[in-house]
């Protein structure tokens, strides 16, 4: 079962970045990500679980690239999106390979695989009503408010981060 | 439980930078992009575990056993803290115990307040073995975070050494103890064993009145005398230098030695007698003289600790404590033998005590597993000389040895050789 999550979520990121790329006109550019999925594939297959947080660093940099250039924010968000849960399904596979036979897997699986996919949603539709609404006037005493709360929110982050 | 980057540390670092690209460049988008990843994010934070109070439990379904035998570990683990999603369980086997049945590593869910048990079987070669703790790794829902704690969870295996049941063991130290026991104590008194013919004291029963002996006198009754059986203090000395147990293609005569000194303590505290067991390989490791069973476990257990080692110091047996052993009593040593061996055993002779070496024989061993080569066979008739006449020198020292082919079980070898003292023992009245 995750198996076949985390190849379809490497296709959807890999996949959507190769089209909103082919779309821009990039189409050499696109095919690299071709190539991407299928040694993110290899890799995991021979069990190089290393291989895909780069692979995940990669389809970011790409969607970064693809931001920055102007090409289609969807394809380029659903590539970001693919790469963070085609991440998340490798480190969880590998950590599924540590369990003994007799535990149970397909309930951590089908468990897991919800929770991941329901944070996804969010967070593509979080993404994306923040893509489609614009707000062209933005006073500046909210604009100070929200770089206060970004502010507050990081240190927050970080302070959760040193704990672990 | 392989170490990896910090997944939390990973996504916060890309989602900083995300954030501070798009601030810099004032392009909403990259903000866009980071989203997905906080969201990844929070939500890893929000519903990882408040509070970690496990705690485990350990039970072996035997504490002492003997070796390849299969032995059941069950660990329990109790959660007395919060909900854990995700727990990788791994319990640390000592080394050298192989897993036979089951699995110490699981990956379970575990609710507030429950329990969870596994068990596996383990089997190994002889030797003490300490379970100390259980590896717990905590991972909340996504695993953005993860905590690694250490269980306490004791426990302790000891595979001791097979044991073979000897019927006797005949020794004949110069001294005994005052105890009554089976071996003869070169004195007068009640035994089996005749000792020789006396006057008739009043009080002696009249079966032991010697009438052959008693016809060739009018007034004068004889009687016979028999030698007193008591117990005596044996002193067992385990060969584990390298130099004599190990050979080449890591064959070793140590487990055979190790065998021979587990019987031979067994019979003898069965007998009655105080035994001492001393292991000579890198360090020197005591087992105070002492009686009866719990005895007999202190020599099981030293002798499931006991590891062949090398050292300069211990190199040869000239530095053998001879204090350790009460003047005139029986030393055992068991040990392959090596040529410079010859000059302590002398040595030892001349202090008074009684020894019997249990030797098994290296040179036997050693061409069982050899290729069977024509220039094999004549070194091993080279060696063999070589040995049998270390073996002469020894014996012509007063020193009694079973030259012991390993290929042919202990406690036959001992009942065909050391049921009765030898002959010549027995010739010369000692």
């Amino acid at each position: 079962m995750t198996i076949v999550a985390l190849i379809m979520s490497i296709i959807l990121g890999t996949g959507s970045l190769a089209i909103g790329y082919f779309q821009a006109g990039q189409a050499d550019h696109a095919r690299w990500f071709i190539w991407l999925s299928i040694l993110w594939i290899l890799a995991h297959w021979r069990k190089y679980y290393w291989v895909s947080s780069v692979a995940f660093l990669l389809t970011l940099v790409g969607a970064g690239y693809g931001v920055w250039n102007q090409f289609t924010t969807l394809w380029m968000l659903l590539g970001a999106l693919g790469g963070l849960l085609g991440w998340d399904l490798s480190d969880f596979a590998r950590r599924l390979s540590y369990a003994g036979p007799t535990d149970d897997i397909r309930g951590m699986e089908r468990r897991h695989l919800e929770r991941a996919g329901i944070v996804a949603l969010l967070g593509f539709g979080l993404a994306w009503l923040s893509d489609v609404i614009h707000i062209n006037r933005l006073p500046f005493e909210i604009a100070v408010g929200l770089v206060l709360l970004a502010a507050l929110g990081m240190t927050r982050l970080v302070v959760g981060l040193r704990r672990y | 439980m392989g170490s990896h980057l910090s997944r939390s540390l990973l996504l916060g670092f890309i989602s900083y930078t995300l954030i501070l690209t798009g601030i810099v460049t004032v392009r909403g988008e990259f903000i866009t992009l980071a989203l997905p990843l906080i969201v990844y994010l929070l939500a890893g934070f929000l519903f990882s575990p408040d509070e970690i109070k496990l705690e485990a439990t350990r039970h072996l379904s035997t504490e002492r056993t003997l070796p390849n035998a299969d032995v059941t570990v069950t660990v329990t683990l109790t959660n007395r803290g919060s909900h854990l999603e995700e727990v990788l369980i791994e319990d640390i086997l000592p080394a050298d115990l192989n897993l036979r049945v089951g699995f110490n590593r699981h990956l379970i869910r575990l609710p507030r307040k429950s329990s969870y048990t596994f068990a596996y079987t383990v089997t190994g070669p002889r030797g003490g073995y300490g379970f100390e703790s259980v590896r717990v790794k905590v991972n909340d829902l996504l695993a953005v975070t993860s905590r690694e704690v250490q269980l306490e969870a004791k426990g302790q295996l000891f595979i001791f050494p097979l044991v073979m049941r000897l019927r006797h063991v005949a020794i004949r130290p110069r001294r005994t103890r005052v105890y009554a026991g089976s071996i003869p104590a070169r004195a007068g008194g009640t035994g089996t064993e005749f000792f020789g013919v006396r006057e008739y004291h009043p009080g002696d029963p009249p079966r032991a009145i010697n009438w052959r002996a008693s016809a060739h006198e009018e007034d004068v009754l004889y009687a016979n005398e028999f030698q007193h059986e008591r117990v005596a203090d044996v002193g067992i000395i385990l060969d584990g230098r390298l130099r004599t147990n190990e050979f080449a293609r890591h064959h070793s005569l140590f487990e055979y030695s190790v065998q021979a000194a587990a019987a031979l303590g067994d019979a003898l505290l069965t007998q009655g007698n105080r035994v001492g067991l001393l292991v000579y390989a890198a360090f020197l490791r005591w087992t105070i003289p002492g009686y009866g069973k719990i005895q007999r476990e202190k020599i099981l257990y030293s002798l499931a600790h006991a590891r062949p080692g090398g050292s300069e110091v211990f190199a040869g047996l000239e530095h053998l404590p001879t204090r350790l052993f009460p003047p005139e009593s029986q030393i055992i040593l068991v040990s392959p033998l090596h040529e410079d061996d010859l000059t302590p055993l002398i040595r030892l002779r001349a202090q008074g005590y009684q020894v019997l070496v249990i030797s098994p024989n290296p040179v036997k061993f050693e061409l069982s597993y050899l290729s069977k080569t024509r220039n094999m066979e004549l070194a091993g008739r080279v060696i063999h000389m070589e040995r049998t006449l270390l073996l002469q020198k020894v014996r012509r020292a007063g020193v009694q040895i079973l030259d012991w082919d390993v290929a042919q079980p202990f406690d036959q070898v001992v009942q065909r050789m050391l049921s009765r003292p030898p002959g010549w023992l027995r010739a010369i009245g000692r």
